[in-house]
């Protein structure tokens, strides 16, 4: 069994009488890139923030690396790295000097700067100083920042925000690599769960301060695969002709409608079949549930996902 | 903490604040020690009681005689030194990483001390040469033991700007912003300079007005001998200045979420 380096069990946080955090229990295996979602204010950055011990939590427990307790978690802390919200870094200095910087805070050796800067594509920055640079560099050198101490696990919060597309694809291959070669176990947050679904292999969602749903990237994937969608009346005959057709993964729902999620190819054969078994066919063709329709049904709102 | 000043040490080394403050302190005894010597050449006659520094030997007093502009420009340097670190986030760098926080305030603390050591020395040193060169070295009247005094009297104005930095970095932590650092700075350094005088006026509480290191700093006059008398009050107020702040921004920090 993978070793668990993340268990937070009912962690609630409360500013005033708003809980932003509502018993939020999560559990991150090593490897996995956990995604977290949510609308603007849901309390992402909260509990990333109660995750890297910034933030003080009013009730629930927080393990890492199977370390407790006010020492364990410092020390398991040291392991970790964190980009929270706007990159976190010193505008008059340097990338070279913003690295030297961490590698202090983190008591390591400052020879894997040069690498770093390789890696994230900053070795030509020179004596530009961070606040010249652009947000696609700044977000590049705020992982830079946090990959120099050798984390194990890392937490990005919300990465793309703000990058144009060709600075999205850049993040995603980029995440992509430290988990691949440098077998980093991620926890990032987003409001797009479109954009999560191409990095994490496993997600959150975060309502209001709840967790209401967690799945893997297959479960996703189910939940959220083509289809084709037929509506009818005569729902009872439309599942004799199916069963005829030898299909087996469909799905009545509501009585006036049946997604099946076979032979996406056939519909006309299906529609065919239909019209000859006397099946009123009011409407028939593929369709794919978008993600953004699956988290607003999932959050009951119109929020933006 | 060691790890943590060696961070320190590279943000304060790179930073143009830093050249800031040690020049403005760098410039201030060159620019008195001519206008000192000017009034002199136009027939003032510098009297120790009121211009404090007349020659090189008084050179040793820079820092009563600039006391509320150190204060000022340190008040300023550590909002912006501190302040920055949570306005830029910069500070989740190194909490994030499961450093203490008690060491962080400590860290912070004892670079703006040593960074106030180095400007003071400087701001004395130049005010000593240059005032020696317009003025000539002299003496300090009614000194007997100038290196004795000297040591002592450095030593004494530097813990009274100490406990005042020690108070400044304290707001620091407990505003987390600069700008509002520097408003409640400034307004404490008016505040408990100018302010605490007023407990002077009356017969109970005239005893207040010496429980603020500022009245030593702005009321005293170093170079006689009644308030030499008064080191040891000088010294224990600073030690519980600096005591009682960094307590009490410890464990404010300590609670504190940050953003």
């Amino acid at each position: 069994m993978s070793e668990i380096i993340l268990k937070a069990t009912n962690v609630s946080k409360k500013y005033g009488k708003h809980k932003v955090l509502d018993k939020v229990s999560i559990k991150i295996k090593r490897g996995m890139i956990y995604g977290l979602i949510g609308e603007n204010g849901a309390g992402k950055s909260t509990f990333m923030r109660t995750v890297m011990g910034l933030i003080t939590i009013d009730e629930g427990d927080i393990e890492l690396f199977e370390k407790t307790g006010m020492k364990g978690l410092q020390q398991a802390r040291r392991k970790m790295g964190q980009s929270i919200e706007t990159p976190a870094l010193y505008p008059e200095l340097t990338a070279r000097d913003n690295l030297r910087v961490q590698a202090a805070n983190g008591g390591v050796s400052e020879r894997e700067i040069d690498d770093l800067l390789r890696l994230m594509s900053l070795e030509h920055t020179g004596k530009k100083k961070a606040k010249n640079f652009s947000l696609g560099m700044r977000q590049r050198l705020a992982i830079a920042s946090t990959l120099i101490t050798h984390p194990e696990f890392l937490i990005l919060d919300e990465p793309t925000n703000g990058l144009d597309p060709s600075g999205i694809v850049e993040m995603r291959e980029i995440i992509h690599r430290l988990v691949s070669e440098r077998g980093i176990t991620v926890l990032l947050s987003s409001h797009l769960l479109d954009e999560l679904s191409q990095i994490a292999t496993h997600y959150g969602i975060l309502h209001d301060g709840k967790l209401i749903k967690e799945l893997s990237r297959e479960e996703l994937a189910n939940e959220t695969r083509q289809y084709i969608e037929l509506e009818t009346k005569d729902v009872q005959k439309a599942v004799v002709v199916l069963d005829e057709l030898g299909i087996g993964d469909y799905e009545v729902i509501n009585g006036t409608g049946i997604n099946i999620y076979e032979r996406l190819n056939d519909v006309a054969t299906i529609n065919r079949s239909l019209v000859h078994a006397n099946v009123t066919v009011s409407r028939i063709g593929t369709t794919r549930q978008k993600l953004e329709d699956y988290f607003l049904q999932l959050t009951g709102g119109n929020h933006h996902a | 903490m060691l790890n943590l000043l060696t961070a320190e040490r590279i943000k304060l080394i790179r930073s143009k604040k830093l050249l800031i403050v040690l020049s403005i302190l760098s410039i201030l005894p060159i620019i008195q020690a001519v206008n000192s010597k000017m009034m002199v050449g136009y027939g003032t006659e510098l009297i120790q009681a009121k211009d404090t520094v007349i020659n090189g030997a008084t050179g040793i007093l820079m820092m009563e005689k600039n006391g509320l502009t150190v204060l000022l420009t340190m008040c300023a340097f550590i909002g912006f030194f501190i302040g920055e670190e949570f306005q830029n986030g910069t500070i989740r760098n190194a909490l994030s990483l499961g450093r203490s926080r008690i060491h962080y305030y400590l860290s912070k603390l004892l670079m703006v001390s040593l960074l106030a050591f180095v400007g003071v020395v400087v701001l004395t040193a130049l005010g000593m040469i240059c005032f020696s060169i317009v003025l000539g070295f002299g003496e300090v009247s009614e000194i007997n033991n100038y290196g004795w005094y000297a040591l002592k009297t450095f030593m004494t104005l530097y813990l009274l700007i100490l406990a005042n930095v020690s108070i400044y970095v304290m707001i620091s932590f407990i505003t987390k912003n600069s700008a509002i650092s520097l408003v409640w700075s400034f307004l404490y350094t008016i505040g408990t300079g100018f302010g605490a005088g007023i407990f002077l006026e009356t017969e109970h509480f005239k005893h207040v007005t010496f429980w603020f290191t500022e009245s030593f700093l702005f009321y005293s006059d170093f170079a006689s001998p009644i308030d030499v008398a008064k080191y040891s009050d000088m010294i224990l107020v600073s030690f519980i200045t600096i005591v009682l702040s960094s307590i009490i921004g410890i464990l404010v920090f300590k609670r504190a979420d940050i953003k």
